[in-house]
């Protein structure tokens, strides 16, 4: 017998035995990186220093409460503004003129929740004149001037709760559109158990007149039943007077909803025909409904904020105006509802259904001509799912969400579950091609993509999961977004960017359209803030009893008045600081030792007010905050507090220095006003 | 029993010891919200996460489709197994200490029913989790669906590309088991009454590469079959996918399929994805058996510019060199590899955009 070879082989077949074991820990399956990287994407989204990008994109900040705004093809981020949260970078809801914009009739709020973006528009295109943004928590819907990149309005909304189906606007913004994600209830009883659901708790559209700056108010509210209302979106073109809003929780459940709320095999989304609630409304049938909320609005040139309360608000009832909201039965939780650009498909995104079905404004009309009802709701018709059905896109993916349209007779359907942007054709309801996420969407944003003109061009893929995608920076990850390119047959990404907050929807519109008309500066001649100080002369100072009011101005590199002496323990001090530049982005800033609010950051030609209560005896310093000119570290001053009942008089200088600087400049002769 | 089984024996208990320290099975999860990955270890005595709260959070995400907990304490069989691959061991020590062929049966016999046992008592747990859920508390619900992870292989499942394999644990066993089995085979054929002319090495060899085969059959990217009714369309040219000899898929990495009508699209659709699609797996259908997809770079093609393929290229394949050639004789045409073919569809590409 031979063992040697024998062995040698046996031991052979054992050791191809190990190895190939071994394989097993190769044959690990890994997550591509990166799916369907168009070729030349880096020169798609590179924008050269000193250029501009293409588009503006307005992106909500979910909890953060504010907007950001970003410019594509780049993604570099240009600004946050603060609308709903407090903003201590800019003074926004710190300063005195800010802080009415947070208030509500629950008093003063300091944070929101903002979902979603509606860009104006006329004649169903975006227009540039404002963004509006809706308040989750408290609801409250907010007007932003795209002019100065300003919140100037902000409109609570009463008998509501859960602001999420928010802000939605008809085509001429007529009307923004709001409706509540949570039922409460409503009217003389509040005061009830959380377990009669059911019989009391209800839900309400609110319909905003919109298209007045400063003036927007609740024309009028719709009383509906208690669902969770979760998306709207306008009808358009043939379905223009309609308005159509997604809801779940069909099944009424107020506990564990996660379980409870996903049992239907069918939600609804309301169809509502707001021209015959318009009419309803002139006929008298709208009752008038005691309710407590307030509108906060900016001033005109004062640029100061006011709030104003009210106290009632008209509202109908479906069961007073037939023929006024009707309900089409939709798959599994919808969640969003968007209407395409010739306004006669609606395509719902079921979340927890694997298609996207899609209704048609025609048969809809029909189905009530012809009444092809299934049953009522509370007064409402319930129209038959086949009735009103044009098409369903098949095996879509995991968990539709939203649809947004190019224009090119295509629409983009985000999917959470399977990561994915879905592009299908209308009318054929095929799917045409497939992108992946990085990773798990939930909204996405084509610019005009909600409109009845798409410029199409680009898709910002919004996730939720961020993960491996940039730099781990501990357990919180910023959110991140992809810019894809829509412009072929084919989809292809070009760039992956972390976002602020958390971008729920967005809207884009081309930068042309309001780059030219954005301000540079405020005129001072048109300032007629109370507290204006528009030449250095006259900056003063004055006490009322225990209030001081110190006029100041600012201007590089100097504060007029810098010294200031007679302020004591027990005053309260309003630096009212106007900048009195008139030059682009020469912004200044003011802060003063031991002070309790935020800074001033002063736009040239506006004036803005800190208010201090000095807590003790001491020389304090105030000085610029926003780096303004090469002496910038010189802008600074002291003002001096004084035990209380001091004799120390109430004094403050124009100081000569900064007086000569400015004569020797030629800039200003102290006897003239400004311009 | 010759000194080289009773050795081999030996052997195979000392293989088995590493059932105890590694796990014998790795489920892997991984979907396009879980580049990380996700999964279990299913140890001789326990079920472990593969990372620290693997096992947790799979119980989690489980809820949403109302599967059961996954409790390692509610399955019995992980409180047994270590008590009977130890007396398995201690049956092989004494089997090679013995040296006796009827224990060597015996002891065999014991082995195999084990195993087999064991793989299948896997496989009934992984059923009735996969199966019997909980419809009631369940909150995605997907009419028909069943949630039942491969034992060996790959599976999509939802959102989740399931990946299941021996780890090191479960390659210990395989092996142990070759030595068993190459034992009981030198004996077997040394029974009296029987003239051994074959060499003793060929059944390590054999069992080795019966092992390496079973092994390395990694089909994680396996085609998914199709329909052929038209609702499949190819993501290339969008024509409905209704030919059974032509159709042609890509599984990618994350266990994305795409479809392709034609292999002549697929491969335009490969030259053109570039490096994004060289991770998957490339699928033709076999002509000679439509339906049947084989692996692209393997099979054997054939351009026959008379035949009507979908877009007209003729293209064709086979899973076997003498099919190919066959085909060939009787359709005429050129001969041709994977490779050609999209080096050509690169080409043809370039060409069109000039």
């Amino acid at each position: 017998m031979t063992h040697s070879p024998l062995s040698r082989r046996a031991l052979l077949g054992l050791a191809g035995a190990t190895i190939a074991g071994g394989l097993f820990f190769a044959c690990r399956p890994q997550a591509s990186r990166s799916a369907n990287l168009g070729g030349d994407a880096a020169a798609k989204v590179y924008v050269a220093p000193g250029q501009h990008d293409e588009f503006y994109a307005f992106l909500s900040g979910g909890f953060s409460g504010q907007v950001t705004v970003y410019g594509l093809p780049s993604g570099r981020l240009l600004k946050t503004i603060p609308v709903f949260s407090q903003f201590p970078e800019t003074g926004y809801g710190y300063n005195e003129e800010t802080l009415p914009m947070l208030e509500t009739s629950h008093g003063a709020i300091p944070w929101d929740d903002s979902h979603h973006i509606e860009l104006s528009q006329t004649n169903g295109e975006i227009d540039g004149r404002w963004a509006f943004i809706n308040a989750n928590n408290t609801p409250r819907v907010a007007r932003i001037d795209l002019a100065e990149f300003e919140t100037k309005e902000i409109l609570e909304l009463p008998n509501a709760a859960g602001g999420h189906a928010s802000p939605f606007g008809t085509p001429d913004t007529k009307y923004i559109v709001s409706a509540t994600r949570f039922s409460v209830p409503i009217g003389a009883n509040t005061d009830v158990a959380i377990s009669s659901y059911k019989e009391t708790f209800k839900g309400t559209l609110s319909f905003i007149s919109a298209n007045e700056p400063g003036k927007m108010d609740i024309a009028f509210q719709i009383l509906m039943p208690g669902y969770n209302y979760d998306l709207g979106r306008t009808g358009r073109g043939p379905s223009d007077g309609w308005f159509f809003f997604t809801s779940y929780n069909a099944e009424q459940a107020y506990e564990k909803l996660e379980l409870n709320a996903s049992q239907y095999d069918k939600d609804y989304i309301a169809a509502v025909n707001w021209k015959r609630a318009e009419s309803c409304v002139a006929e008298g049938k709208a009752k008038t409904v005691p309710s407590s909320y307030v509108h906060n609005f900016v001033d005109g040139p004062s640029r100061i904020a006011r709030s104003e309360r009210k106290t009632s608000v008209r509202m109908l009832d479906p069961r007073d105006c037939a023929g006024m909201v009707y309900y089409l039965p939709t798959p599994k939780s919808p969640h969003g509802v968007d209407v395409d650009p010739s306004g006669e498909y609606i395509a719902a995104g079921g979340k927890l259904a694997s298609m996207v079905p899609v209704h048609s404004f025609t048969k809809l009309q029909k189905a009530i001509a012809d009444q092809a009802f299934e049953k009522e709701i509370d007064g409402i018709p319930v129209l038959k799912y086949e009735a009103v059905l044009a098409g369903e896109v098949k095996n879509s993916g995991l968990g539709p969400l939203h649809t947004e349209f190019d224009g090119k007779g295509y629409g983009y359907t985000s999917h959470f579950i399977s990561s994915e942007v879905v592009k299908w054709k209308i009318g054929t309801w095929e799917v045409v091609d497939r992108i992946p996420t990085y990773y798990s969407l939930g909204h996405l944003m084509i610019p005009g993509g909600g409109s009845a003109k798409p410029f199409g061009k680009y898709l910002v893929a919004m996730n939720k999961i961020t993960k491996d995608r940039y730099l781990p920076t501990g357990p919180e990850l910023a959110q991140s977004a992809q810019l894809i390119d829509i412009s072929g047959d084919k989809m292809k990404l070009l760039l992956d960017f972390p976002t602020q907050g958390e971008p729920h929807y967005a809207g884009a519109l081309p930068a042309s359209l309001i780059k030219d008309k954005q301000v540079k500066y405020h005129k001072l001649a048109e300032n007629t803030h109370p507290f204006v100080t528009k030449a250095e002369k006259d900056a003063s100072i004055k006490r009322t009893g225990k209030r001081v009011d110190v006029n100041m101005i600012a201007i590089r590199s100097h504060f007029a008045p810098d010294n200031i002496e007679g302020v004591q323990l027990g005053d309260t001090v309003y630096f009212h600081v106007t900048n009195i530049e008139q030059d682009w982005d020469i912004l200044h800033g003011f802060a003063v030792l031991g002070a309790q609010t935020s800074e001033l950051i002063l736009q040239p030609g506006e004036t803005r007010t800190l208010k201090w209560v000095p807590r003790r005896v001491g020389v304090h310093p105030f000085y610029c905050t926003d780096f303004c000119s090469a002496l910038h570290q010189e802008m600074s001053g002291y003002i001096r507090v004084s035990p209380a009942g001091s004799a120390v008089p109430l004094v403050a200088n124009v100081s000569r220095k900064a007086q000569t600087q400015v004569e020797r400049a030629g800039q200003l002769d102290p006897r003239k006003p400004t311009n | 029993m010759l000194t080289r089984s009773r050795l081999l024996v030996a052997l195979a208990a000392v293989a088995l010891l590493p059932m105890y320290l590694f796990p014998l099975w790795r489920i892997s999860l991984i979907a396009p919200q879980y580049p990380e990955g996700i999964g279990m270890h299913i140890h001789l005595g326990t079920i472990a996460g593969i990372k620290e709260h693997d096992l947790e959070n799979i119980n989690q995400l489980n809820h949403y489709i109302g599967m059961r907990v996954i409790d390692p304490h509610a399955i019995p069989e992980l409180a047994w197994m270590p008590w009977i691959v130890a007396g398995i061991v201690g049956g092989a020590l004494l089997v090679a200490a013995a040296g006796r062929r009827g224990l060597l049966y015996g002891w065999f016999a014991v082995f195999v029913a084990a195993a087999t046992a064991g793989l299948v008592d896997f496989w009934w747990w992984t059923y009735d989790y996969g199966h019997h859920l909980d419809y009631e508390h369940a909150i995605i619900k997907v009419p028909g669906m069943v949630y039942q992870p491969p034992i060996i292989g790959t599976r999509q499942i939802l959102n989740f590309h399931a990946s299941s394999w021996p780890s090191w644990g479960g390659v210990a066993a395989f092996v142990a088991m070759a030595l068993a089995v190459t034992a009981v085979v030198w004996e077997w054929r040394r029974r009296p009454g029987r003239a051994t002319r074959r060499s003793a090495a060929v059944t390590p060899i054999t069992s080795a590469a019966v092992l390496l085969l079973f092994l390395a059959a990694c089909g994680r990217a396996e085609a998914r079959t199709l329909a052929y009714d038209g609702t499949e369309s190819c993501d290339v040219c969008r024509m409905a996918v209704t030919d059974r000899r032509y159709g042609a898929e890509l599984v990618t990495r994350t266990g994305k399929v795409l479809v392709f009508d034609s292999i002549e699209c697929l491969a335009g659709y490969l030259s053109a994805a570039g490096d994004a699609a060289r991770d998957g797996r490339a699928w033709v259908t076999d002509f000679t058996r439509p339906g049947t997809f084989v692996r692209a770079d393997s099979a054997w093609l054939l351009r026959s510019p008379g035949r009507a393929s979908p877009m007209g290229r003729g293209l064709l394949a086979t899973a076997s060199e003498a099919s190919r050639d066959r085909l060939q004789r009787e359709l005429g045409g050129d001969a041709l590899t994977w490779r050609d073919v999209v080096a050509q569809a690169a080409a043809d590409r370039h060409a069109d955009a000039h």
